[in-house]
């Protein structure tokens, strides 16, 4: 029996897409997948959330998105990362580092 | 915005999102059925897990947020029921687009004349500088806000308050580019000028301050970019060649840069020149001396320092005005004055008020006319609302039993209220580019009513950005205004009552109606009593005249010394051709005027009266010299004593008393009850006037600066006054056209290139003069006339509406044995008691308005009982009338039809 697995936590599955993304260029069904292999299974996307979430990520200018011969030889959309979106990024896991920075210093105060 | 569009290329998202989510379910279920899930099972698992129906729906939020996806919904459905409609359509952008249409005509010019600030660097803070309280003192010469030159040269100093400081005069010259010479309005301006307002050259360069150092320093003319393109052809060699004004060349230096006009909207200035070459431009002011006199010729424009306010800048002078002030009565060429007099000049102040359009004499012409209008079209645009508000009303009463089903399957009101509103926005929208698109018609047509050299080269009939954001701005408002009442009443009634009511009638709001149709009367009331009052002024200016016979009278005017005559010499052509032209075969007889009357222009100052003591006048009266037999060719009757002869003429520079002629006015003011002949009067009101001309002859009044003109007015003899240039009036056997030609040689004979200015016949003149009288009059006229027609329209469907929904207890009571004629007047009664309602809503707010239009008025108060009561009868008349018919209908309804109709 695998370990349970937790829910994505509200708001970072945005920086986990362009997190991924900026690796390379990915599809819908790819970026799923990456996310479960990336977090060892241990997170749980739901799938249903994730392309609201790409359509958005689209909008706001972070992704671009295109037509491309998939690994299957299917066309699919894969996304990949702008500028802007590299940029947000780098705000995003900055915010988040001081985020659990400050909650560790607090887990560490208790414990002491 | 991005969103916005994506409405238009949806279909493609579609495409797009079901291709993707299909590549997704694909991919998955073959990954499970490869994992040994049976495929049925693997495509009912993925489908959970993906929740199809749900992701496209946030994705299609994400591509258009909700509220603008649901609103775009509703102007589809809009679009079609409204296609489906197409009378109804019809009348309501009938409506919207004469209602929007009118007020963006309107605007324009408002915008053009009165709001457009100048196209220069921060408009916002040039300030415009004015003396007050000085007029009795100084010498003020043609238009208003003028200073003597002095104080712009002192007020530079004053850095620590202005950036920069102006000052620039109107001139007319002859100006001489290679062809014949052309008489042009240019602008004689000080050599910060350019620099203040931060506009460059087009071409070679603008006037510099080394231009103004010194008198006579910069013989230099900077072309206007409007002029070099259309009598120069553009020719880029101009920069360095000479041009003729008067008699004097000057070098071109530059062209200014394309779209500037000088700081006066209104006047399109040839050229600018420095005030250090005041000499050329012949400013007629009598003063040697204009860098250092006293005489006001020019205004001043300051720029603000960006860190001090009007208030503070206008505080901050005083202290330096002050010693300005008492320093200046000092110099050479003050005028003795009385020590009271001296007291109210040492108390005089400057004024700064912002100044971002700059200095305008056609915006102070029009601008109260046009304010006016703007008030009377922004009515007229309500009452366009209200009309199509109330057609909404109807309409929804048609559509009562389709709106209360579905409120009945759980829409909510507030939705279908957004649903009204949407129609009407849809509605107002297109109303709004049709009043767009036919707006630049009514523009021109506007403008063609103007004085033509006025406005004709000013204003533009053309669609500006800020135009088009204010009609959009104006549809907008006028889509909620005219929405707002129907969504709000959209499901009022109650659903069960709704559901219950008869197919046909609908549900109520009758009393919403009412209302409508009551503020619609007391608009429309409003707008015909502002249509009477211009109307009876235009006609009662007509009616008026002049005060003279105009019909066969015809007029020329030369300026000899703006061609560089000497006085002497400008004096010795008028009396030529003052000769020339009685002697003329077309003449029935002729007479010559210092100045035109009828163009607005004019010479005044206080006069001071002897009889047996000494008084001064307590306002300002008109001067005019003029020849002997001036009255006789102008018809103006004389009343007592004498016309001017050749006993009052006297040669030029010869001292000693002359006489003079007054007007039945002046006499009536200033003399009445005693005989006024032998009076002894002089011109000015200072102490050391001396009353020196007898008074020979009482005239009739005459208009001088225009038909409405009713002055005091003082006439000396022509020969015994400055008489360097002048105004000749023929009075011509047969049609005054064809006089013109040889007037046209006798002028060419004696000088081929002198040109002549203004040759016109007088009915023409008056004409002119009446235009803003003729505008109003027309405008007021026919918003009036279109505000009857709504307002009508309004009543006639209402009352239609009333007596549809009470048909059958009308056909109760006349079964049960009422009348008809009491049938008729229980319909009659609710439209009496709306325009009643209307009238007395309308009175109070006339009686308020009246102050603002008061000063546009002649012969006729803005409460003028008769005149509101004439314009209240028609509207109650065409009123009932439009009531009767359906009145009619109702009180001929046979009790069984009435009673079938269920």
């Amino acid at each position: 029996m695998p370990p349970p697995r937790f829910p994505i936590p509200q708001g970072t599955l945005d920086m986990l897409i362009l997190q991924i993304l900026s690796l390379e260029p990915a599809h819908g069904y790819g970026i799923a997948q990456r996310l479960e292999q990336i977090s060892h299974s241990v997170v749980q996307v739901n799938q249903g959330s994730l392309y609201p979430a790409l359509h958005r990520l689209e909008q706001k200018g972070w992704l671009r998105a295109g037509w491309k011969q998939s690994e299957t030889g299917r066309e699919a959309k894969f996304y990949s990362l702008t500028p802007a979106g590299r940029r947000q990024l780098t705000v995003e896991k900055d915010s988040w580092a001081r985020l659990s920075g400050a909650v560790n210093l607090i887990f560490e105060e208790g414990s002491r | 915005m991005s969103r916005f569009f994506n409405w238009f290329r949806r279909g493609s998202l579609e495409r797009g999102l079901d291709r993707e989510l299909q590549y997704h379910l694909d991919r998955r279920v073959a990954d499970l059925t490869a994992a040994g899930i049976p495929e049925a099972e693997a495509r009912r698992r993925v489908a959970m897990e993906l929740g199809l129906v749900q992701v496209r729906e946030e994705v299609r939020d994400v591509w258009l947020t909700r509220w603008l996806r649901d609103f775009l919904y509703d102007l589809r459905y809009s679009a079609r029921s409204l296609r489906h409609n197409p009378g109804f359509t019809a009348t309501v952008l009938l409506s919207l687009l004469l209602g929007i249409g009118a007020i963006t005509a309107i605007y324009s010019l408002v915008d053009q004349v009165i709001l457009h600030a100048l196209p220069v660097r921060e408009p916002e803070r040039l300030v415009l500088v004015d003396w007050k309280g000085s007029e009795g003192v100084t010498y003020v010469t043609g238009s208003s806000n003028l200073m003597p030159y002095p104080i712009c040269r002192e007020l530079q100093q004053q850095t620590r308050l202005f950036d920069g400081v102006l000052c620039r005069a109107e001139i007319q010259v002859n100006l001489r580019a290679g062809g014949d010479p052309l008489p042009v309005a240019a602008e004689i301006v000080s050599g910060s000028y350019f620099s203040v307002l931060g506009v460059g050259p087009a071409l070679g360069r603008i006037i510099e301050p080394e231009d103004d150092a010194a008198p006579g320093a910069g013989p230099v003319v900077v072309l206007s970019y409007d002029f070099w393109q259309a009598q120069l052809g553009g020719a880029a060699d101009i920069i360095g060649s000479k041009v003729l004004i008067g008699n004097h060349p000057m070098t071109v230096v530059g062209v200014a840069a394309a779209g500037f006009r000088g700081v006066d909207v209104g006047a399109v200035p040839a050229f600018w020149m420095p005030t250090s070459m005041y000499a050329v431009a012949n400013l007629d002011t009598g003063d040697e001396d204009l860098l250092n006199g006293h005489t006001r010729w020019l205004q001043i424009l300051a720029r603000l320092r960006s860190d001090v306010t009007v208030a503070q800048a206008q505080a901050g002078l005083q202290p330096w005005f002050k010693a300005w002030l008492q320093d200046s009565t000092l110099r050479p060429g003050f005028p003795r004055i009385s020590a009271d007099h001296r007291r109210e000049y040492l108390a005089t102040t400057l004024e700064l008020t912002s100044a971002p359009q700059g200095h305008s004499v056609l915006r102070e012409r029009l601008s109260q006319p046009l304010w006016l209008l703007f008030a009377a079209t922004g009515v007229l645009l309500g009452l366009a609302c209200l009309n199509v508000a109330g057609l909404f009303l109807a309409r929804g009463s048609a559509r009562g039993r389709e709106i209360g089903t579905r409120l009945a399957l759980g829409a909510s009101r507030g939705r279908i209220g957004r649903q009204l509103l949407a129609d009407s926005l849809l509605l107002a929208v297109a109303g709004g580019v049709l009043g767009a698109a036919v707006a630049p018609l009514a523009i021109r047509g506007l403008i063609a009513f103007l004085p033509h050299e006025l406005a004709a080269n000013a204003l533009r009939a053309t669609l500006s950005v800020r135009l088009l954001a204010f009609a959009f701005f104006v549809s907008i408002a006028a889509g909620l205004l005219s929405g707002l009442a129907p969504s709000l009443r959209a499901g009022g009634d109650g659903l069960v009552s709704s559901l219950r009511e008869r197919g046909g009638t609908g549900f109520g709001g009758v009393r919403l109606r009412k209302a409508i149709v009551t503020l619609q009367v007391a608009f429309s009331l409003i707008l015909l009593i502002g249509a009477a009052l211009f109307l009876r002024t235009l006609t009662g200016l007509v009616a008026k005249g002049p005060g003279f016979e105009t019909s066969g009278l015809l007029s020329f005017t030369i300026a000899p010394t703006q061609n560089g005559y000497s006085d002497g010499d400008a004096s010795r052509l008028v009396r030529r051709l003052d000769e020339q032209v009685r002697a003329l075969p077309a003449a029935r007889s002729a007479a010559t005027a210092r100045f035109a009357v009828l163009t607005d222009g004019h010479i005044s100052n206080y006069v001071t009266i002897q009889t047996d003591r000494r008084t001064v006048s307590d306002g300002f009266v008109n001067f005019n010299a003029v020849s002997p037999g001036f009255f006789s060719t102008l018809g103006v009757r004389l009343l007592a004593g004498r016309d001017f002869d050749q006993r009052d003429s006297r040669p030029p520079g010869e001292a000693g008393p002359h006489s003079a002629i007054v007007n039945q006015a002046f006499v009536k003011r200033y003399l009445s009850g005693r005989n006024p002949l032998g009076v002894l009067i002089a011109k000015g009101g200072s102490s050391n006037v001396k009353p020196n001309s007898p008074i020979v002859g009482v005239v009739a009044d005459m208009s001088y600066r225009g038909v409405r003109d009713q002055s005091e007015q003082v006439f000396f003899p022509l020969f015994n006054f400055d008489d360097t240039g002048a105004t000749f009036y023929i009075k011509v056997r047969g049609a005054p056209e064809q006089a013109i030609p040889s007037i046209r040689s006798l002028v060419r004979q004696n000088d081929p290139r002198l040109p002549i200015l203004w040759i016109r016949t007088l009915d023409d003149q008056v004409n002119r003069s009446l235009s803003t009288e003729r505008l109003l009059a027309a405008l007021s006229g026919s918003f009036g006339a279109l505000a009857l027609l709504l307002s009508l329209i309004g009543i006639y469907g209402v009352m239609s509406f009333v007596v549809t929904r009470r048909t059958r207890e009308i056909g109760i009571r006349v079964a049960l044995g009422a009348t008809r004629a009491s049938a008729l007047r229980l319909v009659l009664r609710d439209a009496v008691t709306m325009i009643s309602g209307g009238v007395a809503l309308a009175l109070p707010c006339v009686a308020a308005l009246g102050k603002l239009v008061q000063s546009q008025l002649f012969g006729v108060t803005a409460t003028d009982p008769a005149t509101i009561a004439a314009a209240a009868m028609v509207l109650a008349a065409g009123a009932l009338a439009a009531a009767f018919v359906p009145a009619w209908r109702a009180s001929n309804v046979s009790p069984t039809d009435a009673l079938r109709l269920d």
